[in-house]
């Protein structure tokens, strides 16, 4: 292996991931984008292997091989020309959930393909039964948007016309649809182009042979990182609450993790049947829970890449919450779903990995999703908004507190650009004071964004999680806060849940509620589990906490010893 | 995964009882390694062993 030029092309590579990724962001026209970075973009050799990807969303990064390599199967190489690029969102092959768009490119040097240029984002605005593409009581796909087999959006270099006129027909908003999907384009455009350079630098057969000694190297320093875990067969199970349907009922996420050798696999089985509602996990969503949950307990310096996945395998089980079957739902699989997967997945390697896990972390990106008319531009908007949560305490370390749960890393819309863009007055978002889970180490904090609806009225949909179920605790740290919807009507002075103002079968997963002019809205976000006993926490950190509001006396007293001098 | 005959639209879906992936009717990659075992078709013979191993363990540590 030429380690040197190895390295030179996988960091140029990276850099060209970056890039792309910048090119979306600024030429985006919905928020997801421009500010929540809802995104991944990455590069891919001819099997649809990923060879490169920068720091962006674990949901997508994971899920990226699955989802070329399904389109693959469908469109041949030999079918595949210069200046093409091919969409696809559909769950049931290789997809994660309808908002995942995923945009391909190839790249061609001297008339051979070399490899492709991928965008995958979420788009915000899918058409279905809700405005901003989260509908939290979809009882089958056909609710969840518009579903999009493999297709080429552009031939040849020149736009599909009457594809996208049927996907902007069936959209609240094609203007800014529109506008999104041409800066995914512009994302892939810019990666065919430099990834064009980089072959014109080094050649095809350089850079063919350095990038798969780079995937060997990448799946040769995961097997060590693996090798050094204890073999063994390692079990957890956590719970999804209620499915938006069938309220009161939980669903049973369940691993047998099997470390053997240089080798992982995640084996499914046992888990509950797919539920009615939109809880539902892909098997691409599975598979990508995997891969993040093993980059997360091992070396972060390995390159990203299928190589460093060869020795992950995933085995879910056909019909199950974890691998659903047409024509089950979905949408929220793959945000919420997903963390509880990796959540459990860490739980089971907490004996194995004691330092390398955290406790549960909120496990939601509160997918609070509205749509409407602007008052002053009669035009249809629509959002989909992302809130963070706090993460578990670890074995060394509070938990962060409000970051992206596990499977974004995404951002949190500024409040000003919000308020701009949306007809929302934000009138208060403060972490809660005792949100984070108990412990020796400290779970990270959630928070509470309290909204005044400035509109005649917009309608509002919500697919989140741990309204009932707390985020755990490990090695004896508590758990953390609940999240919480609530609502407050123009005239009434007490919050109630949408269960409560709307007869909703769920707190945390609702269709169209028509929110008015005057009427409050209050997203609390879930807390991280604690790690460790309380009763061991340094009495500085305690302190240091009472000091900025991060926990209440009473908590201070009742976990910590807290005494008053 | 088998499409209709005029290629338009999916008929059906298969998949692996075991491992889960997708098994594509037209695929001759994927054709030569599948297996039949007790009436069903998995997509390899490491899904059938494991899901034979996988079913002792669980009687094993039932009984």
């Amino acid at each position: 292996m030429d380690f040197v030029t190895m390295n030179i092309l996988d960091s140029a590579m990276v850099s060209i991931c970056r890039e792309m990724g910048i090119t979306l962001m600024k030429t985006s026209y919905s928020t997801i984008f421009n500010e929540a970075l809802d995104f991944t973009c990455g590069l891919a050799d001819m099997n649809g292997d990923m060879i490169a990807v920068a720091d962006f969303c674990p949901a997508q990064i994971g899920g990226m091989p699955l989802l070329v390599q399904s389109c693959l199967k469908e469109i041949p190489i030999s079918d595949i020309h210069e200046g093409d690029i091919i969409l696809h969102n559909d769950p049931y092959r290789g997809g994660l959930h309808t908002p995942e768009h995923t945009f391909f490119k190839p790249i061609f040097v001297e008339g051979e393909i070399m490899g492709f240029a991928v965008a995958i984002g979420h788009i915000a605005e899918v058409g279905g039964m809700a405005p901003g593409g989260f509908c939290g009581e979809a009882t089958e796909i056909f609710q969840e948007g518009v579903r999009i087999p493999p297709v080429k959006i552009v031939k040849r270099g020149e736009d599909n016309v009457e594809v996208w006129k049927l996907l902007l027909a069936n959209v609240r908003t094609p203007r800014v649809n529109y506008g999104d999907l041409k800066a995914l384009i512009a994302a892939v455009d810019l990666g065919e182009k430099q990834m064009q350079g980089i072959f014109a630098k080094y050649g095809k057969a350089k850079v063919k042979e350095t990038v798969a000694d780079l995937l060997l190297y990448s799946e040769k320093r995961m097997r060590a990182e693996l090798e050094m875990i204890p073999d063994g067969i390692y079990s957890f199970d956590d719970y999804v609450e209620s499915d938006g349907v069938e309220s009161d009922k939980n669903h049973l996420i369940h691993v047998d993790v099997h470390k053997n050798g240089g080798s992982i696999v995640m084996d499914y089985h046992g888990t509950s049947p797919q539920a009615i509602g939109p809880i539902n996990a892909t098997l691409g969503v599975a598979t990508s829970a995997a891969y993040n949950a093993v980059l997360h307990m091992t070396d972060p310096t390995i390159p990203r890449n299928s190589g460093c996945f060869r020795p992950i395998e995933v085995m879910a089980e056909p019909g199950s919450l974890l691998n659903v079957d047409f024509p089950a739902p979905s949408v929220g699989g793959n945000t919420e779903t997903h963390p509880r997967i990796v959540g459990t997945i860490l739980g089971a390697m907490s004996k194995a990995l004691p330092d390398r896990v955290m406790a549960a972390e909120g496990g939601t990106h509160c997918n609070f999703v509205f749509g409407g008319v602007d008052a002053d531009t009669k035009e249809y908007f629509a959002c989909y908004d992302l809130e963070a949560v706090g993460w578990g305490g670890r074995s060394f370390a509070d938990g962060n507190s409000a970051v992206d749960s596990i499977n974004g890393n995404c951002r949190i819309t500024p409040v000003e650009v919000y308020e701009t863009r949306f007809p929302w007055l934000i009138e208060s978002l403060a972490l809660d004071t005792d949100s984070g889970g108990a412990g020796k180490h400290r779970g990270g904090l959630g928070y509470s964004k309290q909204m005044l609806c400035v509109n005649d009225v917009i309608t509002c949909s919500q697919m989140t999680d741990r309204h009932l179920l707390a985020p755990w605790g490990l090695e004896g740290g508590k758990e953390g806060g609940c999240g919480a919807t609530l609502v407050m009507k123009d005239g009434e002075d007490t919050w109630k849940t949408m269960r409560e103002a709307y007869g909703k079968a769920s707190t945390s997963r609702f269709n169209n509620v028509a929110i008015r002019r005057g009427d409050r809205v209050l997203l609390r976000m879930p807390g991280g589990g604690g790690y460790g006993d309380p009763a061991e926490r340094d009495p500085d950190a305690v302190l240091s906490d009472l000091k900025d509001g991060y926990i209440s006396k009473e908590a201070a007293k009742k976990y910590y010893g807290y005494k008053e001098a | 995964m088998k499409f209709s005959a005029n290629g338009y639209y999916i008929e059906s879906y298969q998949k692996c009882p075991n491992c889960g992936v997708l098994m594509y009717a037209n695929s001759e990659e994927d054709r030569k390694k599948r297996v039949e075992h007790e009436d069903k078709t998995y997509c390899s013979q490491r899904c059938v062993d494991w899901s034979i191993a996988r079913e002792k363990r669980r009687a094993s540590a039932a009984g």
